[in-house]
């Protein structure tokens, strides 16, 4: 009786030790990665930049034989801005899933799962969220520079160049919009500048019109919506309509689809990220997913190839075996890596830096005034 | 006082679609005494019929919307059809009608969110979205075109329920159902006739906040909530009250904002109203409210 078992868990060990001995086997089994991203919600159209970049970045790895031989699959998850969904996603993709990286995005979203992937050891690699407070998280790498760089640039800009000293401010009443204002004031104050009024609005209203009333009516030159995704285009355009006739300004947040056709958000001040939108890249995406590509899909075909690039550098020292320590490892040994938009550095403050344009919306364009490089 | 001025105007435009919901759910309250919450159902819907009837069926914009104020009339009665009637036979007490109402809200909701993703739904209305200026007032041909529907609704509604034999009949119920069965009064056809017009008055403010700033699947839920708070403000039953009541709040919110930080706005109208019930619980014109009406 006690023979059969004991036999059969020796042969069950010994099928266990042959799996295990050849983890670069093509046939293996497939790494799996997660993607929490603004599917839906007033962001959804970063979703769609968001995912398609990923995707892209996967196919391409797949086709160059996969990491280490296996394959790459990335597990698309919706946290629609809310910090709580992302939390729900990201449990899930720990438990469930049992990955050891996650793409995210967003800033409350991204803060609010990075004590998770902290204690289960998983990397999450942002390339959207810009709060300040990213900088120096446990397992976060932030592919992007945080907000207080680019602020720094339009709040100097608009006050020293554009001789617009006199600010009202709309703030979308989250992490992100609540940080950027914040760095909006210390900035635009240093360059000179002065912000009379300040109005919180829900990221996911649609109806503006009291708060910039109110803002109107205390005056101004310069009219900063701090805040992204659908609604930048809602509030320029109400903004015009009630007779609102200042310039207004905003980061490369403001820099999506629904803004680029909005009437009301011709003429705005902005910040730009490099991108090029005739590159091959952004043709494939266009080609792929019928709509334009913007900075973002950039974004995250560059976190996926990081990933693949330090998984495969973790693989390897780790004899076989991928956990979200070796990726982390990897990542802070290699450090610099190739990515569409050229070399990207992670600082010690695990972000990037980057060059920063500044310009005009016109057209549906940004017509780039002047590039302020980035600082070595 | 110009910012005055603005604020109160965007407080009348945004007024006028709370009056359209709350003219609509209180006549059906009024009436039926059903806490008929998935009434923000039908005022979603009417949206997406409108939004579907123009992108899909390719119609002009009026026919759209004439069309989507049928169809969400038709939608209310299939609900009190479906769901209300065979309830109240089997004897179900108010609170159960309540509850299914409240599923119901839920599941109109999330289905509009599946077919349509819960991204909001905004309907090209091209030159009425211009803009005009009225003194130191900007407003835009839309939210004039609101105006005047709410005004049109009430009056056309008080002219029903006074002239009209379907009206009284509807006015009676109203006042005593045991007086108007005694009568001879059929309460079910009544009652559906009360679905049909209070869902077609409640119609156009879908349909408005649609063509203004966009309708997602889930926005009903919170007119319904003002309409019900704007109609026990006003008192339960009276139509000009729930009138009053639609106006009272939408001022409110839209003028706190002068005083008040924006991002209180939504509370402003909910902490008033608890103030209300408490001084005056039957409302402006209305009777007392009774505990098991709610």
């Amino acid at each position: 009786m006690r023979t059969i078992p004991s036999s059969l868990f020796l042969l069950a060990l010994l099928a266990g030790m042959t799996t295990t001995a050849v983890p670069a086997a093509a046939q293996g089994n497939p790494i799996k990665i997660g993607a929490i991203l603004p599917l839906t919600g007033s962001g959804a159209s970063y979703g769609v930049w968001m995912k398609g970049g990923a995707e892209m970045a996967a196919e391409d790895i797949n086709a160059a034989g996969g990491i280490a031989g296996r394959k790459l699959e990335v597990i698309y998850e919706d946290h629609a801005a809310d910090a709580s969904k992302a939390v729900n996603a990201m449990r899930r993709l720990v438990e469930v899933e049992k990955v050891p990286f996650s793409l995210t995005s967003y800033s409350s979203p991204t803060l609010a799962i990075q004590p998770i992937a902290a204690q289960n050891k998983v990397v999450i690699m942002n390339g959207g969220g810009q709060s300040d407070n990213l900088a120096n998280k446990d397992y976060l790498y932030n592919n992007i520079p945080v907000v207080s760089n680019e602020v720094g640039v339009i709040a100097t800009w608009l006050a020293k160049e554009k001789k617009l000293v006199n600010a009202v401010l709309i703030v979308a009443n989250d992490e992100a919009g609540r940080n950027s204002a914040d760095t909006f004031r210390e900035k635009f104050g240093a360059a000179g500048g002065k912000v009379l009024a300040e109005e919180r609005v829900a990221l996911d209203a649609t109806d503006f019109r009291a708060q910039l009333a109110k803002l109107k009516a205390r005056g101004g030159d310069l009219l900063y919506v701090s805040s992204y995704g659908r609604n930048v285009s809602i509030i320029a355009d109400q903004a015009r309509e009630l007779g609102i006739t200042i310039p207004m300004a905003g980061t490369s947040w403001v820099l999506v689809p629904e803004t680029f056709k909005s009437k009301g958000a011709e003429g705005m001040l902005v910040t730009k990220l490099p991108f090029d939108p005739n590159s091959a890249f952004a043709k494939k995406f266009k080609d792929k997913y019928k709509t334009n590509a913007g900075f973002f899909a950039v974004q995250y075909y560059s976190a996926t190839m990081i990933f693949a690039k330090a998984a495969q550098e973790a693989i390897k020292k780790n004899a076989g075996a991928l956990t979200g320590e070796g990726i982390k490892n990897a990542i802070e040994s290699i450090r610099a890596f190739d990515t569409l938009s050229g070399k990207l550095v992670f600082q010690a403050n695990h972000g990037a830096v980057m060059d920063i344009e500044v310009g005009t919306l016109k057209d549906g364009k940004v017509q780039v005034e002047k590039v302020i490089k980035a600082a070595p | 006082m110009d910012l005055f001025l603005q604020l109160a105007a965007t407080g009348l435009v945004v007024g006028s679609l709370y009056v359209l919901c709350a003219l609509g759910w209180g006549l059906i309250y009024g009436t039926t005494l059903h806490f008929h919450v998935a009434h923000g159902a039908v005022f979603t819907l009417a949206a997406y019929y409108a939004y579907a009837a123009q992108k899909f069926l390719g119609l002009p914009l009026a026919i759209a919307v004439i069309g989507a104020i049928v169809a969400a009339a038709l939608s209310g009665m299939l609900i009190d059809l479906l769901i209300y009637q065979p309830l109240e036979r089997r004897g179900a007490i108010r609170t159960t009608l309540f509850i299914a109402s409240l599923g119901l809200l839920t599941l109109i909701e999330n289905l509009l969110a599946i077919i349509f993703a819960p991204d909001p739904l905004r309907m090209d209305v091209g030159w009425l979205a211009e803009a005009v200026q009225l003194g130191p007032v900007f407003l835009t041909r839309l939210h004039l075109l609101s105006v005047a529907t709410a005004i049109l609704g009430f009056l056309a509604l008080m002219a029903f329920l006074k002239y009209s034999l379907w009206g009284q009949a509807i006015r009676a119920v109203s006042s005593s159902p045991e007086m108007a069965r005694t009568v001879g009064i059929d309460l079910r056809r009544v009652h559906l006739l009360t679905y049909a017009v209070g869902s077609a008055i409640s119609a156009p403010a879908g349909i408005l906040l649609a063509m203004d700033v966009g309708v997602e699947p889930y926005r009903g839920t919170t007119f319904v909530l003002l309409a019900s708070v704007a109609v026990i403000m006003g008192g339960i039953g009276s139509i000009p009250g729930a009138l009053l009541g639609a106006l009272f709040l939408a001022l409110l919110e839209n003028l706190g904002v002068w005083k008040i930080a924006s991002e209180w706005q939504s509370s402003i109208s909910f902490g008033a109203f608890l103030i209300f019930i408490v001084v005056r619980p039957r409302g402006l014109f209305g009777r007392k409210i009774q505990s098991a009406e709610i």
